[in-house]
Parts: structure tokens; C-alpha cells; sequence
């Protein structure tokens, strides 16, 4: 027997029966025949088991193993019989050409601009209709765009839950008192009310850290924000919003697991390295008389990521 | 290891008549070092209050707690002989009275032990950091110890009696601890840096989370309180309940991952799963369509 290549392709149209390429590509199909048998047979009994299976409601793997065994029995079988007891080949078969006649075409061309006009013409009140029908659809369909798209963001892209005065509370709703962080802590707050909301933990989310015993200033203008060294910046990264919740106590970094922007605690969270294209917004925090934690007022800047109308 | 309710008893009483005073001394000693003090205010946080303290005879503390985790000092008596093995082993680095020294290295390469507390020293040399075995790496690897448990102590003991602090070894009771809550605290506070997997990842520049692996559970919670290297220390924010819970987490589903698709491939992530997906997967799929589509 000669392998493809050597074997000269022929046209399937006039060949004799008994022509080589016509014979099964195996050089015993009955042998063939008697394991693709067997094979199909096994998947046959797999498809049917995963019926029985199903229907006495078995354990998952039965499921799996039969349902998944058997088309692979019956997968086997199929290639294996395209491989084995299909005619060797190789044939040929020319493709006609797929172009209508050059007369074809002209009578379609004059058929369109010749009857076409004269229809339109003779029924002008549906043709205008259909028209008017089309355009007012194509006007109708920006509508979903304006509506379904969901609510507006307004101004919830540019404000927090954070106000004048929100307790500083962990994921529990514990308010964070004054001495519950020793300098090189760091914990994740909310104000209170928000620690188990969505948008608490998309929006409020806050990174607390104590960076000394004394008041902190991390930039001018700043000094006031972080009173007995409690620094809080929001936890929402200004690239694409994953939470900065990695902080390095002796690199003084905050880093973003995402994209490994690293912010800077000490300055004001300027990024150091990373896409981020902001700082972290800081939000300003003043200590009660009771001790507890509370931020003067809310973030000044929109945090996480830009949006088109953040100016 | 749950103190019996005599002892108990017996600790509050003598408290009671010594009173708060030896541990405003210490804080106060602290203080006068310059050093940070551990300033919480929340109870069972590591730090002790006057209510759990055990003090010998000097007005040492010997040990506080609860019944999450006991803290406890090594014995005082160890000190001279935590001053030798330090002189040997640590005062190349750090200098002779422990109070660090000016690196020609990174900022604070041999940094200044007084008045830290016996459990962040405990921890560096029981897990063998220290003594390091290359002092100007970024960061010390986790090896086998080069110094015993006993030996440990003693430095710890000797460094505390410069200027005793908090905290103290741990001792984590893990009967009764919470795994769930663990879980939950893990994803919260340790997940960011050491992965979900507790495996460890890389930090910011040529830093690194360890893995969280046979790790033993003192040291888990030495870790959460001393905060070493580049972690944050977690004192207040975290109580020694929750710490439990933690440690007991850590020691059973991050030591055994359960895996139940059936290979963890070290809990690596994407990449690695993604490497498999893609040569098992793929692979296999490329020999099968050779099969099919050779002819003969």
C-alpha cells in the first residue's frame, strides 16, 4: 500500500469499483470493524447507563463518568471509523465557478432600477409609510440606550458615605477608639451604617494606619488630617478601583494587588510606582472627646477610578 | 493548656494586692526609652490589663491572658545567659547592648531590639531569621533554626530586662477555636498580602509575603502581634479570640489544603493553573486531532 502522498489524486466521478482508492484506508477492515464495534457498543452503554443513572437520580460522578465516557467511546468510534473504513482517496473535486453570467446580472440590475421605480411610484402611501415606519424605529432605538441602561450615577460618583462626623467603624460596626491601633497598624474602616452595605465596601471603604504617636502631617495643608498619627486614605485605587489593602510598615507603601501601584503613606498616598494616575484621596479624621475616631468632613475629591466627567 | 481555677484565683488575689503599679512602671520605663508604647486601650489585644497580669516576687511579669492565649515571659534568670549567646551570635549586627547599629546598608538594617518585647525576638530567631544568613538581604528567609528553643528564650530574656515591653511569647489554647470566623479574618486582614491560599506573593521592591505553611502556631501569633518586617502589626483591631481563630485556621486549612478539584499545583494562582490548562489540555487535544487526521 502507498501512503498518500505517492498516490496520485483522482476524480470520484467514473471510477471503477474496484479501484484502489476506492478501498477501506485499512489493511483488514474487519479487523477494524470488530474494535470500532466494540467501541461504539461501549458508548452505547455509556449514553444508556447515564440515562439510567438519571433517572434513579444517582451521585454526580455516575453522572459524569457516564455521560462523559460514553461520547467519548462514541467520538472514538466515529474517527476511527472515517480513519479506517472510509475509501483511501485521495480525491478530487473541482469547485464550478460560483459568478452568475454577465446577462444574469444585467437583467437583475434592470429589473431593480426599472420595475423597482415604477412600483415605488405606483404605491406611494405604503412606500411612504414603510419609510416613516424605519425612520421613527431608528430614532425609537436610542430610547434604551437614554433609559434601560440603568439609573444615572448623578452625584454618587463624586460623593461617599463619609460626612462631617461618621464614626470610624470596623467590618462588625465596632467603633475604632484611639488606642486601638498600635503605631504600625493598619485596618480597613467604614463610617458607621455602611460596613455591611455594597456600596460600603465598594465606595467607603477606607484604609486606616498609624503612622506614630503624634499628629501626622502628609502634606501642607494637611495638618489637621490625621490626628495621633491616624492616617486614612480610601481604599478604592485610582487606576481601576481594586481595593489597596497591602501595607508595608517599613517601605511606608500601600500596594495594589492588581497592578502593583504602590502609594506612598507618608506624602499624602502619591503613587511611587505603578498606572495609578492620582494619589489616594486622604480623608480627614479629628479625634472626639470620647476618643473615638471620626472624620471631619468627606473625601474633597471623587475617589477610585476617573470617570469621564471628573474634572 | 488551661491554667487551673486555683492558680487563677491565687494570680487574682496577689494582683489585687500589688496592684496596677509594676505594669504603670513598665509602661512608663518604656516610654522613658523612647520608644513607642503600645499604646491600646482594648482588652485582650496583647497587651495585658492589670486584671490577667502574673507577677513574681521583683514585680516582673511573668505572665497575662486569657483563655484564647497566654502570655508569658521566659524566666528573668535566664538573662546571663541570654547576654553570652547574644554577644555571640547577634552583636556583630545589632552591637553589644542590643541598641542596634548604624547600617552602611538599607535604613535600619540592624535595627535597635531594646524595649520590643520578647515575643518579636522569640520570633526571629525561633523561626530562624535570625541570626541572618545574609545581613544585607532585603529580607530574612524563614530556615531551620540555627538556635534552640531554650536559647531563644534566653536572649529574649536578656533583651526584655534592658527594657521590659509587650508583648510576650504566646501560648494560643486553639480547643474552642472558631475556623470559620479564622477564615473570615484571614480573607480580611492577612488574604491581601499572603494570598487566599496563604502561600505568600511578591511585594513592593524585591520584598516578599512568606508562605504560611508549617508554620507553627506561636509563631502565627507572634507574627499577628510584633508585626515583623514589612507587616503591620495587629493589636487592638484584632482580639486574642479572633487571634485564635486565626492561628487555628492557619495551622489546619492553610497547612492542609483540601483541594477538592483535585490538584491544589501550590496554589499558585492563575499562572500556574493556566500553565497546566494549556499543556494538559491543549496538548492533549493537538495528539488527538493528529490521530484523526493522519492518514495511511
Amino acid at each position: 500500500m502507498k501512503p498518500d502522498e505517492q498516490r496520485e489524486p483522482v476524480h470520484l466521478r467514473g471510477l471503477s469499483a474496484d479501484d484502489p482508492h476506492l478501498q477501506p484506508a485499512s489493511a483488514h477492515p474487519e479487523r477494524a470493524e470488530a474494535v470500532i464495534a466494540v467501541t461504539l457498543f461501549l458508548g452505547l452503554l455509556g449514553v444508556a447507563g447515564f440515562g439510567a443513572c438519571y433517572w434513579v437520580n444517582a451521585a454526580p460522578w455516575t453522572l459524569g463518568a457516564t455521560l462523559g465516557g460514553g461520547l467519548t467511546f462514541l467520538g472514538i468510534g466515529m474517527a476511527a471509523w472515517g480513519k479506517y473504513l472510509m475509501p483511501r482517496g485521495p480525491f478530487v473535486e473541482e469547485r464550478h465557478s460560483l459568478a452568475a453570467t454577465d446577462e444574469d446580472r444585467d437583467a437583475l440590475a434592470g429589473a431593480i432600477v426599472q420595475r423597482g421605480g415604477t412600483l415605488l411610484k405606483r404605491r406611494k402611501l405604503i412606500g411612504g409609510l414603510l419609510g416613516g415606519g424605519l425612520g421613527v424605529f431608528s430614532v425609537v432605538a436610542i430610547f434604551p440606550l437614554l433609559r434601560s441602561l440603568g439609573p444615572l450615577p448623578k452625584g454618587t460618583l463624586f460623593h461617599t458615605d463619609w460626612k462631617k462626623g461618621s464614626y470610624v467603624v470596623d467590618q462588625t460596626g465596632r467603633r475604632v477608639s484611639v488606642g486601638d491601633l498600635a503605631v504600625g497598624s493598619v485596618m480597613t474602616v467604614y463610617p458607621e451604617g455602611a460596613q455591611d452595605t455594597d456600596r460600603g465596601q465598594a465606595v467607603d471603604a477606607t484604609v486606616l494606619v498609624r503612622l506614630s504617636n503624634e499628629d501626622f502631617t502628609t502634606q501642607r495643608g494637611r495638618e489637621t488630617w490625621a490626628p495621633m498619627g491616624y492616617v486614612a486614605y480610601s481604599k478604592i485605587c485610582t487606576h481601576l478601583g481594586c481595593p489597596v489593602g497591602l501595607y508595608e510598615q517599613q517601605l511606608q507603601l500601600l500596594v495594589c494587588p492588581c497592578h502593583q501601584s504602590m502609594f506612598n503613606v507618608t506624602n499624602g498616598a502619591i503613587p511611587q510606582f505603578g498606572p495609578a494616575p492620582r494619589p489616594l484621596p486622604q480623608l480627614p479624621m479629628y479625634i472626639d472627646a470620647s476618643g473615638f475616631l471620626r472624620s471631619q468632613r468627606g473625601y474633597d475629591q471623587p475617589i477610585g477610578p476617573g470617570f469621564w466627567e471628573r474634572s | 493548656m488551661t491554667r487551673p481555677v486555683l492558680s487563677r484565683l491565687g494570680a487574682t488575689a496577689f494582683v489585687a494586692l500589688l496592684g496596677a503599679a509594676p505594669v504603670l512602671a513598665l509602661a512608663t520605663n518604656a516610654h522613658a526609652a523612647g520608644k513607642p508604647p503600645y499604646q491600646t486601650t482594648r482588652k485582650n489585644s496583647g497587651t495585658p490589663n492589670s486584671s490577667q497580669v502574673v507577677t513574681n516576687s521583683q514585680g516582673q511579669v511573668i505572665s497575662y491572658g486569657n483563655r484564647a492565649i497566654t502570655y508569658a515571659n521566659p524566666s528573668p534568670a535566664l538573662a546571663q545567659l541570654g547576654r553570652a549567646l547574644f554577644l555571640e551570635n547577634c552583636a556583630t549586627c545589632h552591637g553589644t547592648e542590643a541598641n542596634g547599629v548604624p547600617a552602611s546598608g538599607t535604613a535600619g538594617a540592624y535595627p535597635d531590639l531594646v524595649g520590643l518585647g520578647t515575643a518579636t525576638i522569640d520570633f526571629w530567631v525561633e523561626s530562624g531569621r535570625m541570626p541572618a544568613a545574609n545581613p544585607r538581604a532585603v529580607e530574612a528567609v524563614r530556615r531551620v533554626p540555627r538556635l534552640t528553643h531554650d536559647q531563644a528564650l534566653a536572649i529574649a530574656a536578656w533583651i526584655n530586662s534592658l527594657s521590659p515591653a509587650y508583648p510576650a511569647i504566646p501560648t494560643v489554647h486553639l480547643q474552642g477555636a472558631n475556623v470559620s470566623d479564622g477564615a473570615t479574618l484571614f480573607a480580611l486582614n492577612c488574604a491581601a498580602c499572603h494570598t487566599i491560599e496563604g502561600t505568600g506573593d511578591a511585594l513592593a521592591f524585591s520584598t516578599f509575603s512568606p508562605s504560611m505553611r508549617h508554620v507553627p502556631a506561636t509563631q502565627v501569633a507572634e507574627a499577628i502581634r510584633t508585626g515583623p518586617g514589612n507587616m503591620p502589626r495587629f493589636t487592638g483591631n484584632l482580639s486574642d479570640f479572633q487571634v485564635r481563630d486565626i492561628v487555628k485556621y492557619v495551622t489546619t486549612e492553610i497547612e492542609h489544603p483540601r483541594n477538592p478539584g483535585g490538584f491544589g499545583l501550590g496554589g499558585l494562582g492563575p499562572v500556574a493553573e493556566g500553565f497546566v490548562g494549556l499543556a494538559l489540555g491543549v496538548g492533549l487535544l493537538a495528539l488527538v486531532g493528529f490521530w484523526v487526521g493522519e492518514r495511511q
